[in-house]
């Protein structure tokens, strides 16, 4: 059993198949009790100061945590950025496993993908169909508590955030994090409503600034629609591994993203969008196709460093809330 | 009475204010106002109103005034006995009560900050604002006069033949002058260079809110240069009120009732 490295979310049915626990390196550097040293030393080893912070960051967690050999490098359907994390790793001795979504989503090609994974890995078909099985059954819990997020108004949009952005490794535990995930279903009937009449939806990568959440429900707006986190769920309901993954919206081109965001605006209710783009991401770009193609309120705010939001960030934020109410 | 404070970067702007219009108008250095006139209690900052010369207000359960607040510190630092508004949302309020427009977008150029509000019905639309650069506020043209030794009011005079400027940061616009002033350009074209990089830098987000009316706010806005480069550039009709750089003080007194 070893600890598999993943710098975005990759068919983990794969990896657990193979007895394996994936790791998301993204949650264990934001976790970290101090992230801005694992940016730091990532720039005294000669990293830019204008790259993407998670790179960054990514790059430090692997080098610390030596039980961590192998990592799985998405060279296509993430950003150039990770091409250079990788080759920066190689170069420390971690071994790289490449693994590409196609761009136009052809269904043969991401099976030949997912078949050259479980290849490497050597599992079987039929252990990974019994995995995504395994692994859809804790999906759908999360699925309920995204529900409720909603529905109900009785979870935050930090907790609706953590419980779906967790599902792209179950914390390397998927019956544990099940466990969990039911108990904290059951502690929302006792729950309190939460006071926040501005809804809003949150898309683009999860947010580097971790108090986004909790300043926003200060202001009067709760998320209740978290859009790449939800993606993590895999909120599709397919029997089959590769369609699964071929609906998955966010290793590819911004439209079907689009068209999910849209659907989930109005199912959802949802009274203005907040855009996320990391600093110094090509998905910033993107900004002037999202403002063209919705038609609700867009404020597009920009993180950098880690945890907490800057003061100009909150002013806009506190002018949108009030633009929205 | 209505009193309106604007914890802006450079300077705190407070307007003093009846239902009959303004009464007084203070600015304040902001080092000097919290070193000197501020004191913080608990989460909130108490403002020693006698101190700075301003009456005492009552603010008490029953009391007759009202306190509204605003600007860059609203953040961090709530007044005693004060209601704390979005910095936006008070410009807008000013800029409507100063002009009597409903209908307009609103350029203010403050200390560091450039905001440009699309205002509909008198209410906010739309909004940006700059983010990780002050290339383009007040404290840039500060620093730029202080390269060409000129005063902000003379700056304010220049805007023919502009030298072209290139250099996108605050800081390097510097070094970019000063191998302008070597090359032997004269003090009041490289001027009128400098208050068109402040244009340059504003024009995308004006033009991604355009209205027929401009209205132009903010310490910059006494700048005469700018105001025509502005109206020529954009072809659109713009007003500066009578109290630009204390526009959102009296946004705030707006809000605490004034009529």
């Amino acid at each position: 059993m070893a600890r598999i490295g993943i710098t975005t979310t990759v068919p983990i049915e794969i990896i657990y198949a193979a007895g394996h626990i994936p790791v998301d390196l993204n949650n264990i550097f934001i976790t970290d009790a101090n992230p801005h040293g694992l940016i730091e030393e990532a720039e005294l080893a000669g990293y830019p100061r204008n790259i993407c912070a998670w790179i960054k960051g990514i790059y430090t967690t692997v080098l610390k945590n030596r039980d961590i050999t192998r990592v799985i490098a998405v060279t296509q359907g993430d950003c150039s950025n990770t091409h250079a994390l990788m080759e920066t790793l190689h170069l420390e001795g971690v071994e790289i496993i490449p693994f590409a979504y196609p761009y136009n989503r052809d269904r043969d090609i991401l099976r030949l993908q997912m078949e050259k994974l479980a290849e490497f890995f050597e599992v079987d078909r039929q252990k990974v169909s019994k995995t995504k099985k395994r692994l859809d059954r804790i999906r759908s819990l999360v699925r309920r508590i995204d529900e409720q997020t909603w529905q109900s108004n009785r979870v935050r949009g930090f907790d609706n955030h953590l419980w779906q952005v967790s599902c792209s490794d179950f914390n390397g535990d998927p019956e544990g994090f099940g466990r969990e995930a039911a108990r904290f279903l059951d502690s929302l009937e006792e729950a309190g409503e939460i006071d926040a009449p501005v809804r809003l939806g949150y898309i683009g990568v999860p947010p580097i600034m971790t108090d986004l959440y909790d300043y926003l429900e200060s202001r009067g707006a709760k998320v209740v629609f978290n859009e790449i986190q939800r993606q993590f769920t895999m909120p599709f309901d397919t029997e089959d591994i590769v369609e699964q993954y071929a609906l998955y919206t966010y290793p590819y081109d911004i439209f079907h993203r689009l068209n999910d965001i849209s659907e989930e605006i109005g199912r959802r209710d949802i009274h203005g969008i907040i855009h996320y783009a990391q600093s110094f991401c090509y998905r910033q770009i993107q900004d002037l196709i999202i403002r063209r193609k919705l038609a609700v309120p867009i404020l597009t705010i920009e993180g950098d460093r880690p945890l907490h939001l800057d003061a100009r960030t909150r002013m806009r934020i506190d002018t949108f809330v009030e633009m929205l109410k | 009475m209505y009193c309106g404070i604007d914890l802006g970067s450079r300077n705190v702007k407070i307007t003093l204010a009846r239902n009959n219009g303004i009464t007084a108008l203070h600015s304040y250095n902001t080092i000097e106002f919290y070193k000197k006139y501020g004191r913080k209690e608990g989460d909130c900052l108490t403002v020693d109103f006698s101190g700075l010369g301003l009456p005492q207000l009552d603010l008490g359960p029953g009391g007759t005034d009202k306190l509204v607040t605003t600007g860059y510190g609203r953040n961090t630092i709530k007044i005693k006995g004060g209601k704390d508004i979005p910095e936006i949302k008070a410009h807008v309020l000013g800029a409507a009560w100063q002009t009597g427009l409903k209908d307009f977008t609103l350029l203010d150029l403050g200390g560091q900050d450039s905001k440009v509000v699309l205002v509909r019905d008198g209410k906010i639309s739309d909004f940006q604002t700059n983010d990780k650069c002050a290339a383009g506020s007040g404290r840039y043209l500060e620093n730029m006069c202080a390269v060409l030794g000129m005063n902000l009011e003379d700056l304010s005079g220049c805007r023919h033949n502009p030298v072209d400027l290139n250099a996108t940061c605050a800081i390097f616009g510097e070094s970019e002058l000063v191998g302008k002033i070597i090359e032997g350009y004269p003090v009041e074209e490289l001027a009128a260079g400098v208050n068109y990089t402040i244009y340059r830098r504003v024009k995308p987000l004006l033009l991604h809110l355009a209205s027929r009316v401009l209205v132009f706010t903010g310490g910059v806005a006494k700048s005469a240069a700018l105001g025509e480069i502005l109206r020529d550039e954009l072809g659109a009709e713009v007003v500066i009120p009578r109290y630009p750089q204390y526009n959102g003080s009296i946004g705030c007194c707006v809000h605490a009732g004034l009529e």
